[in-house]
This record gives C-alpha cells, structure tokens and sequence, in this order.
C-alpha cells in the first residue's frame, strides 16, 4: 500500500499524463511540450501565457493546448508543474494509479510512451483550430469572458466544463483519448494499465487489430500488439498493415510455396485419414520431450506438443505416397503445400473444408479443430500473470 | 525511394554473381574477414571469397532460405521455409540434412559454448542440434510464439517473438528460461543481438526505434536501459518511420551498426548514446548486416522486402562489402 501511495504521488503532467520522477523535469516537460509557441518556438510558462503570447506577438489564437489530450486542452486553466491541476483530475489520477496500476516497469516504457503520445495527439491538435475565431479579438478570452466565447465556438464547451462528464460523447471522436479518462480501475490491456495507458496506439490499434484477427484467421500471436498502422497523425511507419514479420508476409507468395513433384502422385489430403496413428507416436514422443523440461509449463507444452505433432502429421501425410487412398483422391484439390502448418493463415485451409462432410469426416475435421484447440492453450498462456 | 548511385571504391564495393532475388541474411567467418555466407530467397546458400570477390560455392534448399551460420570455416548451417536445417560442408561440398521444423526455420546460429546449432523457427520452439550427426538434442518452447530472432553470444541466448516477448537462455543450461521479459518497444520486435561483452542486448523493433537493455537485473544496471528513434526520414510533412532490419555488433569496440528499410546504416555508441557515423542511403532497404571477426569490414545486404509494396521495378538485391575505419566504429 505504502508503495502504491508514493507512485500517486509522483508528479505528472495534467496535460499528457505522463509520469516523472522530479517536478523540475515535468516543468521542463510542459514547457517543451505543452507550452511552447509553434510559431516562434519560444517556451512560455503556463497555458494562458502561450495564448497571450501567440494573440499578442504573432496575432494567432490558439485555442488548445499543443500536444495535450483532447479533454484535457484547456488552454485557459493555468497549470505550472504540479501546481493548478484540478482537484477532481488529481483524484481520479490517483484512483487510476492505485486501481489499475501495479507492474512495476511501468516506469520503463515511459520514455517509448512519451514519444508515442505525441505524435498521435498532434493529429486532433491543430486541427481544431478553427480558423473561424482567428479575426476575433475574442481569441484568448479571459476566464470571465466564458459564456460569450461558448457562443463563438461551441467546442470550447467541451473543455470548459468538467472534462469526464464529456467523455461518452467524445469517445467515437477521439477513440486514442478514451483510456486515459476513463476511470476504471481493472483496465482491459494489463499490459498497458499504467504510466502507458495514455499512449494512443496501444490502445486504438489494440481494439482495432481485433476484428482483422477474426477475419483473417491471424496467427493467434499478437494479445496486444498493435497493427502496425496505428501512429499518429504525420508518421507513417513503412511497414505492411498486419503485425506480422515481413518474412512471413513475403513468405505467403504463391512463388515460394513448394511446387507438387511432377512424379510423385498428387499430394491428396486423404491420408490424413492415418494421422491419428502417426500423431500419437509423434505426441508420445513430444510428451518425453516435454517430459524432459522444467514441470512448471509441461502440460501446456505437451498439449502444444500433441497439437503440433497433429499439424506435422497432417502436413507430412501427403508426402507420403505409400498410403494414399486411391478413391479419396476424387475432388480433392492437388497442391495443398506442406507449408500449410506453418502459418495458420493460410487460406490453404479452405481446401481441407470441402472433404469435412462424408466419410473423410475425421481426417477432414481434425485441422479444423485443431487450431482452436491449439489457440486456446496459446490462449491459456497468454493469461497466465505477466511476466514481471 | 530514391536510388542513389555510388561510385565503387576501394572501401566499399559490390559482390560479383549475387543471388537472384532478396538476400535474407549475411554471415562473416569466425575467424577471418575473407569469407562470407550469403542466404537467399531464390533458395540458395552461397559462400563468396571476399577479398576475391568471387563466388566460391552455392548450394540450396527446397524453398528459401531465412538465415545461414558458420560452425567453423568449413561448415555451414542453414535453414527457411523448407523447414529443414541442413549442415554443409563446404570443402567436400556435400550436404547433410540435420532434421526439422514443423514450421520454416527463421533463425539459425552456432552455440560454440557448447558445440550446437540453434533453430528458432515459426513453429513456436527453438531446437538444438548435435553440430554434427542428425540429432535434435532439445525441443524449446518459446511462449507458443514464432521465434522471429535470436543471437548467442558465449552461454548467453536471447530469442525474440512475435508477441514482443524476450526469452533469455543460457545455453549450457537450457533446462529452464532464465529471464522472461516484454519488449520495452511497442512495435514487433525485428531483431536482437546480444553485447560481444554479454552486458546486454540491442533490440531493433520495425518502428524505427532502438532499444539498448542490460541482462543483469540488477536495478542499478537496469536503470542504464534506454531506447531511440533512427531510420526515420522526414519527407515534407510526413515523417517516414522503416523497420530497423538488421543489427550487427563490432566485436573489438562494442559498437554496432543498424540498418533499416530506409536504406541507411548508422554506426553507434550504445554505452555513450552516440551515433558514430552514418554511411550513404543504400539503393535500397538493408536487410542484414554482418561484421567481420575484427571488425575492419562490414557486409551490408540490400534487398527490398516489399515493405511498402510500391516499387516497380524492384531494385537489384547487392551484397555491399564496406572496409570501415577506427574513426566510424571506434568511440570517441
């Protein structure tokens, strides 16, 4: 508990959430981050400063703080520090630290965090900027002035008014800002329950990368990897949307699949009728491996072992021409690689399908049904408690 | 990307009869800087006589080859998409099939601590082999997450997967994991080669970022762990992130290259935080970079891996030997 208090009390940035160990870096921080002018590059001291310094030097409004959250942008709250952030937003900061928060490297993604969260938030930034408010001396309009400016640009009212009231309605808009305002304290993504919560790609690419999985059959690998796709707003990571290595991707080309031998009889699927056989020599043989291996992950190994052993067999059957029988090959598509196993996402398996009904029932269900099973114990492991 | 021409020199030139599609790993000798092991996807497996600059022997596989090792100055051992892991020798150019995968073989290295070969392979394990007879000596899981990198330096083992987990092994004892750890970089892992001084590692992810982190988990020595951006190229207003391929450490100073789908190769001072120096943009991505034994010559491999998937035609897959000097990899 005694430890859990004094992360709360860490200073942090209002404006990015953002964690450090020493209010004088987290001065530096808003200053370089926050508080400094896009136009000249001067570094100001608070929100307010920047918008009069922005409307008196360069004749600029600017209504947002640069590089903020989008419900925490208020620019005319003056926060130096630690100093002059609102006493709700200190409370709920401290109900995410204690509820959500407790791995300990949090610290350690920090700086990755850091990097993450701006260029992402550069995205929303400027582009509410509404060009409409920049002839009006209304621009930096002190806080008495509120209900007149609410009028000039509605969308100041989401930042005047306390920010969480506005979440639901916010959320579609700015889906990267909706984890570090919400306030639950079990997050979704473990992983990225602390100092990362705010980092924009983590988070939206997580939720997005989820119904490709589903589409595309994806290699069970990825719990929260991000796809690749999701940075911010003027970066572009040159690198093939799915969070797959570009070995693999290259892989999948029809070129380097291997050829069916012209001699050989054409690879059926029909002998899988004989894995059962093969497959348990092979996951006895797996099960001494494991057997071999530190007990803590044995079972799961073993199961992943017999699910393997199950795949190899399936994909070394065609190769083996002695057992193939002949009345199965009727209809059977004739290329299915061995390399099939290899990657799960193979649309190859669609070929196994259409032999599932009939009597090669068993032979043809056993990929289908392989897999899940296969996932669901990767799917065991991955939950087990982080590694820490 | 824009290709640059480049004058050959007597510090850096091409290799002669290269394969025919993309180079996929590059491999000095243990012991000299003369030779050099080249995989490919076009299948092959060749071995260049680099102050010749001729090809001395090509062998293949089924299907390509993902990566290529020494044993000494007479073996080689590779692997790829056939799944198969193949020892060769190349003074009686004959070939032995050591055994396989249930999935292609993306790594392969030599553990000298202990006289094996290392596979890491998409099948989710790694598997050491007996250096010379067709004998798996151990099946390794590796979190049921395909092996996508793995370096061996002395008894210190490091695997990266495809869910940005890092498994640190010791190879003399590979009964049990000795660290468990999550990538400190957000975006897939896409290589790792541990300090010639076992210290630590270098991790390269394909978000243009580095990340230098220490084994002993001392919390003194880990607070010393840090990560940076490189091969990213502002090009107007967009900012080009590429992946960070290819990893090689300079064995003598402790610096090490980078090379990224950007086509540069950056040299640095991982202890120091500096980049020691930046060669010219390549005519394409770099996929693997490789140090000489002494560190006086650097094989930088450029293939385009269809990152982007936008260039037409594809640019020449080249083997660049660069003869660097003490002013870009020495620190200073």
């Amino acid at each position: 508990m005694g430890r859990k208090k004094k992360k709360a009390s860490k200073p942090w940035c209002w404006y990015c959430n953002r964690e450090f160990d020493d209010e004088k870096i987290l001065i530096q921080h808003q200053k370089a981050k926050h508080f400094k002018c896009h136009i000249c590059h001067k570094k100001l001291y608070t929100g307010p400063g920047l918008s009069i310094h922005c409307m008196q030097v360069h004749k600029e409004a600017i209504d947002k703080v640069p590089n903020s959250l989008p419900n925490r942008s208020n620019i005319e709250i003056e926060i130096y520090g630690m100093e002059g952030i609102p006493p709700e937003d200190v409370k709920e900061h401290e109900k995410q630290k204690t509820g959500g928060g407790k791995g300990s490297d949090s610290e350690d993604d920090e700086p990755a965090a850091k990097k993450k969260a701006t260029p992402a938030l550069l995205g929303p930034g400027p582009s509410t900027v509404s060009p409409g408010i920049l002839p009006t001396p209304m621009g930096p309009v002190p806080p008495s002035m509120y209900p007149g400016h609410m009028q000039m640009n509605p969308m100041m009212q989401h930042f005047m008014q306390a920010p969480r009231m506005m979440m639901p309605g916010m959320r579609p808009l700015f889906p990267a800002a909706s984890v570090p305002t919400s306030t639950p304290s079990k997050p979704t993504f473990p992983a990225y329950s602390n100092a990362t919560i705010s980092a924009p790609p983590t988070t939206s690419s997580a939720a997005a990368s989820e119904p490709k999985e589903n589409g595309e059959v994806k290699p069970p690998a990825a719990h929260s990897c991000p796809l690749v796709t999701a940075t911010g707003a003027g970066s572009k990571i040159i690198h093939p949307p799915e969070d797959v290595s570009l070995e693999e991707i290259r892989a999948r080309n029809s070129k380097y699949r291997p050829k069916p031998k012209p001699d050989a009889p054409a690879p059926s699927v029909a002998p899988t009728m004989i894995t059962p056989s093969t497959s348990q020599a092979e996951a006895v043989m797996y099960a001494q491996v494991a057997a071999h291996m530190s007990a803590a992950v044995a079972a799961a190994r073993q199961q992943q072992a017999a699910a393997q052993a199950q795949a190899a067999a399936m994909r070394r059957a065609p190769m083996m021409p002695g057992v193939v029988l002949p009345q199965m090959r009727v209809g059977v598509p004739v290329s299915v690689p061995p390399v099939m196993g290899m990657l799960p996402v193979m649309p190859q398996f669609n070929l196994v399908r259409p032999l599932q009904p009939g009597m090669l029932l068993p032979g043809g269900v056993m990929p289908m049904g392989m897999f899940p099973g296969g996932m669901g114990g990767m799917g065991g492991m991955m939950m087990q408690p982080r590694y820490r | 990307m824009t290709v640059t021409r480049v004058a050959e020199s007597r510090t850096e030139f091409k290799l002669k009869s290269l394969p025919e599609d993309a180079i996929s790993s590059v491999k000095f000798a243990p012991k000299s800087n003369q030779f050099l092991l080249v995989s490919s996807w076009d299948c092959s497996v060749r071995l260049y006589d680099v102050s010749a600059n001729v090809e001395r022997h090509k062998y293949s596989h089924e299907l390509p080859v993902l990566d290529v090792c020494f044993r000494d100055a007479v073996h080689s051992y590779s692997g790829g998409l056939d799944q198969t892991l193949k020892m060769y020798d190349l003074n009686a150019s004959s070939e032995t099939v050591l055994g396989e995968h249930k999935g292609a073989i993306r790594c392969v290295e030599f553990a000298s601590e202990v006289n094996a070969v290392l596979t890491g392979s998409w099948d989710g394990t790694v598997k050491m082999w007996d250096s010379r007879v067709p004998n798996c000596v151990g099946t390794y899981n590796q979190g049921n997450e395909r092996v996508y990198t793995m370096s061996i330096v002395g008894e210190k083992f490091v695997v990266g997967t495809s869910g940005r987990k890092i498994f640190v092994w010791d190879v003399r004892n590979m009964g049990h994991v000795n660290q468990r750890r999550e990538s400190s970089l957000k975006y897939q892992t896409r290589c790792i080669r541990v300090f010639p001084n076992k210290q630590g590692y270098v991790l390269s992810s394909i978000e243009g970022r580095v990340a230098v982190e220490y084994l002993d988990s001392n919390p003194e020595v880990q607070k010393k762990k840090y990560a940076f951006k490189c091969h990213r190229i502002k090009d107007g207003g967009l900012e080009k992130i590429y992946p960070v391929n290819a990893i090689s450490f300079h064995s003598v100073y402790n610096t090490f290259a980078t090379g990224g789908s950007d086509g540069y190769v950056n040299i640095w001072d991982g202890f120091n935080k500096k980049r020691l120096c930046q060669f010219h943009r390549y005519n394409t991505a770099v996929s693997s970079l490789s140090f000489s034994h002494d560190g006086s010559a650097l094989a930088i491999a450029c293939s385009q891996l269809d990152e982007s998937q936008a260039e037409e035609p594809k640019p020449e897959d080249i083997v660049y030997i660069r003869y660097v000097t003490d002013q870009e990899t020495k620190p200073k």
